[in-house]
């Protein structure tokens, strides 16, 4: 309570403050930050006036805002990757200045990464613990079978773990898969995994950048208790027609992009498919008068990603992005047994952004989002159907008003109408006398409403206050919180940063998962019964050290999160088309702490980081309704926990036209569960006693250590006529061919003349070799 | 697989994921062309020996129990048979009757039992049992076990596929009607000619979306003409039922990636393992 009354009186200051500078005469100037011939914009272009020794960052919209004095200045618009633009201004009242800047091109002789800012703006920023990636600079890197994840190159981030080999899930300091709030374009996407978890459900032609929080969050995110993936279109080209896309070794991708109106608008449709399914038919065919042949499944993955921007007027401009993406899985015997599971994630959101004055501006966004997953089937006059679905409309309303330069207001409410369906089942046969269904539906509500604030006392000093008011109701049960959040920092000097961040929140919707990794049959569930909303807190500390004349930034954070009422299930719960769910979940604490050490580069022809995060993850569930609870109510590791994540990334400019990459990860061994003992077991009927594994105790054992490199070649090739872009690129995933290990089982060693087990051995299993991969890129 | 009845054998997602993966996995093995499993050397912490009672009581019939030990996971493979253990069968009247130590195997059943009754037993549906077992070190293992109420098979069905003579196959459908009262689980078995040896079909089910209705359990295109078969329906109470998940799931989550370790819910107090009446209707039929 203290610490809420606390922080109230310093929004309040905050808040009330910005009343107090207005002594001269000052006009604000305002516009975008473009590239010149692609008309993206660039978020984290800098536009400086140096004569006064200000400047201003473009936002993720690629917009600046300055305050200055009237007179005449000269700016200077740079950003990495693009050359520097100078242009006189005449400043004599509000004014609307856009800029477009050219692409350095290679005769900078660097690696052109974008949308990164500087390191100069990393290290003055008062937002700590976040990320940014740009799809230009993970398609540098090399990527398992060539296809280029940006969610996977996020694992590469201190503090970020992965669910295991090859996946895509985010594990952020502590926090589980589902404690991501994962955005695109500000609508949610619930399920953002192909195939198992292996891929990720962004296109990286599709994407701009993805900016991943792992704390200090900013008021206007919510609903997530552990990072925020915010990933961003692209938009499209707003000067000429233009077509781009690859073909890999195991899908290929093509983007259509271009003005729908010059000056007005523009569009993009990007769409891939996966073509395994091509050769499993092939082979099924080539086989099927074999009746000894098992037929292999078919599988396939597809998705498009559009967007389109329209200007309605000088003030106004409307973005629609939308997602539509499915994974299909079939199985037929030809006995009259078939086998379909098909699920995926629709996804649209329509944003309306309007200037109201170059001090203040709205943007609302309705957006709808829905996953299903649905399981059919069907034998002979039987049929079987197994679904799961969540939808979401959504409403939220972000203004942000800058009243002067030393704060950035930000107010903003959300409306979410969420309808889970967490199990519906059909069963019935041709003949009528089988038919029995269950469909369990829930809706839930939730909201928020926020306001923050960054104030600029000082060049010295730098903190963000906000708070955030938010509310969920489901089956006539409420619940609500409030949520502040609040950083600082401190310039120690013009290279060295202090800076601090406080978050709490609470996620209401819970993920009913009990297989240890993202299953797309992971059903979500809202807050009520019994099921309390999750809540955590984090707080975390760092200090930023620009060297080497701004071509390097080093950062070492240290935080501490603790969560109460996480989730977990019983041993054994039916989790399929269970009315009382509920029933089936345990409800305990976590916490988790570490320090993470990051060194940057962005400039140069060799650029990179390198990062170390020590960390540990807890958890303990205390014995509860009927059960000894998880670990007989002991403190136990969850299969995530790493001790030690070291992570390596180089990318380097090796002429014009060749650009190699590589990236090594180390990292502690799994936690995972073995067997201690075990029984055996004759059953009713004499059949062959067969040996049952005792768990008495959860991840207490550690798989081996992981590492792994991977090498990857970018070989820009000769303009053609048709071609005028394109590459080959080349990985080599898993490099030097490490055994990592994936599980460990235990298994009967038998004697080959008498089939009697002799005795039991471990068996540890790896999932990916050396993996060559190369895909060609094309654009025209 | 099963037609009806909500078992969670019929949703094989993680199966499913774990054979893609698998696909992948032989993939990515035949591009190395060497294997991706090894043995490694794995050091497990001291897990005590615990008591193991396999004890299923039949009306009409002596009863036998099984009673051994847990050993650590990687100890040789010998069973480990305590010999200091008495065992008292508690009858619904209140009696107590000590059960012999005689290891022997049942001819009928074809399973190894240690302990033995002295004459036949009477269990009526409803009545309770009591077993006690004690050793020498100190350890008692307790439970009891109430007779479940018979649930007749209504018919024995089956449909074969259009397929050439030679490769001919049929599902077998079993159908029986579940009681009103709530709570009910099932077991499904088929064996070919005999019971004493690996099941053809096996899986339990549970009556929570269906209750009081008609349930039709049914089997893939796995049987031939002429096959002999017995189909068997055991109608469980619940910490059986649960019992049996519990090792399935144990049993799944080694070797299953995807698997949550589960723990084993025996139906007694102590130790590990069942203590159990059972009630089934069986029915032979050949298939022609």
């Amino acid at each position: 309570m203290n610490l809420r009354f606390a922080f109230g009186l310093f929004l309040l200051a905050c808040l009330l403050l910005p009343a107090a500078a207005f002594a001269q005469v000052r006009y604000t100037l305002g516009g975008l930050v473009k590239a010149a011939g692609t008309g993206e914009t660039l978020p984290g272009a800098t536009v400086a006036v140096p004569a006064l020794g200000l400047g201003a960052t473009a936002d993720e919209t690629g917009a600046y805002r300055l305050e200055l004095p009237a007179g005449r200045y000269q700016l200077v618009v740079s950003f990495i990757g693009y050359q520097p633009l100078s242009r006189d201004l005449n400043l004599t009242r509000d004014q609307r200045q856009s800029f477009q800047l050219l692409a350095a091109g290679n005769e900078l002789g660097e690696v052109i990464v974008q949308g990164s800012g500087t390191l100069q703006q990393k290290l003055q920023t008062t937002q700590m613990s976040v990320e940014r990636l740009t799809a230009k600079e993970a398609k540098l890197l090399p990527a398992l079978f060539g296809e280029v994840d940006i969610l996977k190159t996020l694992q590469l981030k201190p503090g970020v773990q992965n669910g295991g080999e090859g996946t895509s899930g985010l594990f952020v300091r502590g926090g589980s898969a589902d404690q991501n709030l994962v955005l695109l374009d500000d609508a949610l996407v619930y399920n953002p995994s192909h195939l198992f978890g292996l891929f990720s459900v962004f296109n990286p032609d599709a994407v701009q950048s993805v900016d991943l929080y792992k704390g200090g969050f900013p008021a206007q995110y919510g609903g997530r208790l552990s990072s925020v993936v915010d990933v961003k279109l692209r938009p499209g080209n707003s000067d000429k027609i233009g077509v781009s896309g690859g073909l890999g070794l195991i899908s290929s991708r093509l983007t259509v992009e271009g003005p729908i109106k010059k000056g007005k608008g523009a569009f993009l449709v990007a769409g891939r498919r996966t073509y395994f399914d091509v050769f499993t038919r092939q082979i099924n065919n080539l086989n099927k008068d074999d009746p000894d042949f098992n037929p292999i499944p078919d599988y396939y993955f597809y998705d498009f990603n559009a967007k389109a921007n329209y200007k309605l007027g000088a003030k106004d401009e409307l973005f629609l992005s939308g997602y539509l993406g499915n994974d299909a899985f079939s199985f037929g015997s030809g006995q009259g047994f078939n086998f379909d599971f098909n699920w995926g994630n629709r996804v649209a959101a329509l944003r309306w952004s309007h200037q109201f004055n170059s001090r203040l501006f709205l943007n609302t966004t309705a957006s709808y989002t829905g996953y299903k997953y649905e399981i059919s089937n069907k034998l002979d006059q039987f049929s079987f159907n197994l679904a799961s679905d969540i939808q979401d409309l959504n409403l939220r309303s972000d203004l942000d008003y800058r009243p002067n330069e030393q704060h950035t207001l930000k107010v903003g409410l959300t409306a979410t109408a969420h309808r889970f369906g967490t199990g519906r089942l059909r069963a019935g046969s041709g003949d009528g006398r089988l038919n029995l269904g269950s469909d369990i539906r829930y809706l839930g509500q939730e909201g928020a409403v926020y306001v923050s604030d960054v104030y600029n006392p000082s060049e010295k000093w730098q903190f963000e206050a906000g708070l955030r008011a938010s509310g969920f109701q489901s089956g006539g049960q409420r619940y609500g919180g409030l949520e502040p959040r609040a950083a600082a920092r401190y310039a120690v000097s013009p290279t060295v940063s202090v800076k601090g961040s406080y978050a709490l929140m609470y996620q209401y919707v819970h993920l009913v998962t009990n297989s240890g990794a993202s299953l797309p049959t992971d059903i979500w569930y809202p807050s009520r019964g019994s099921v309390r909303p999750q809540r955590s807190q984090q707080v975390a500390g760092g200090v930023s050290w620009l060297l080497g004349d701004g071509r390097y930034l080093i950062t070492n954070e240290v935080y501490y999160k603790w969560a109460q009422r996480q989730i977990d299930f019983k041993d054994g719960a039916q989790l399929f088309v269970n009315p009382d769910l509920d029933s089936e979940f345990l409800f305990g604490k976590g916490w988790a702490y570490g320090n993470e050490i990051y060194l940057e580069k962005k400039q140069g022809r060799t650029t990179g980081w390198l990062g170390y995060t020590l960390a540990w993850t807890k958890r303990r569930f205390p014995p509860q309704r009927g059960t000894s609870g998880i670990n007989n109510g002991n403190t136990f590791y969850p299969s995530y926990d790493r001790r030690h994540n070291l992570t390596a990334v180089v990318i380097h400019n090796l002429s014009e036209r060749v650009k190699l990459s590589g990236s090594f990860v180390f990292s502690s061994g799994q936690a995972t569960t073995l067997p201690l003992g075990r029984f055996g077991f004759q059953d009713v009927y004499g059949s062959e006693a067969s040996a049952v594994p005792i768990y008495p105790q959860r991840n207490t054992y550690r798989l081996a250590p992981y590492n792994r490199l991977d090498l990857g070649v970018v070989w820009q090739m000769k303009p053609t006529r048709w071609f005028p872009e394109s590459d080959l690129t080349f990985s080599m995933y898993n490099a030097y061919n490490r055994r990592n290990p994936y599980f460990v089982y235990f298994d009967q060693v038998k004697d080959e003349q008498t089939e009697q087990v002799t005795s039991f051995r471990a068996r540890q299993v790896s999932l990916f070799p050396v993996i060559p991969s190369v895909t060609y890129n094309f654009k025209f | 697989m099963p037609i009806s009845g909500i078992s969670r054998g019929l949703i094989p997602v993680r199966a499913l994921r774990a054979g893609v993966l698998a696909g992948l996995l032989a993939g990515g093995a035949a591009l190395a062309g060497c294997g991706l499993q090894k043995d490694i050397d794995v050091v497990l912490p001291a897990y005590p020996a615990q008591l193991v009672v396999e004890a299923y009581l039949e009306n009409g019939d002596v009863p036998r129990i099984t009673v051994t030990e847990s050993v650590d996971y990687l100890a040789a493979p010998t069973p480990q048979v305590p010999t200091d253990v008495t065992a008292t069968l508690t009858l619904p009247d209140g009696r107590r009757e000590a059960l012999k130590f005689a290891p022997g195997v049942d001819r009928r059943t074809g399973k190894a039992y240690t302990h033995i009754g002295l004459r036949s037993l009477t269990a009526r549906p409803g009545q309770t049992f009591g077993l006690e077992l004690a050793d020498t070190r100190g350890r008692r293992v307790t439970g009891t076990a109430t007779a479940p109420v018979l649930v007749p098979i209504d018919t024995v069905e089956w449909v074969f596929n259009d397929k050439p003579e030679a490769d001919r196959r049929a599902y077998v459908l079993m159908r029986f009607h579940d009681p009103a009262t709530p709570l009910d689980y099932y077991r499904f078995q088929i064996h070919r000619r005999r019971v004493n040896q690996e099941p053809e079909t096996d899986y339990v089910i549970e009556d929570r979306l269906n209750n009081g209705t008609e349930y039709s359990l049914g089997t893939g295109y796995d049987f031939k003409r002429d096959d002999t078969l017995v189909v068997s329906l055991y109608h469980l109470d619940r910490p059986y039922y649960q019992f049996l998940q519990s090792v399935q799931d144990a049993r799944n989550a080694n070797g299953n990636p995807f698997g949550q370790p589960s723990a084993i819910k025996s139906t007694i107090e102590g130790g590990l393992g069942v203590f159990t009446v059972l009630s089934y209707q069986r029915r032979q039929v050949i298939v022609r």
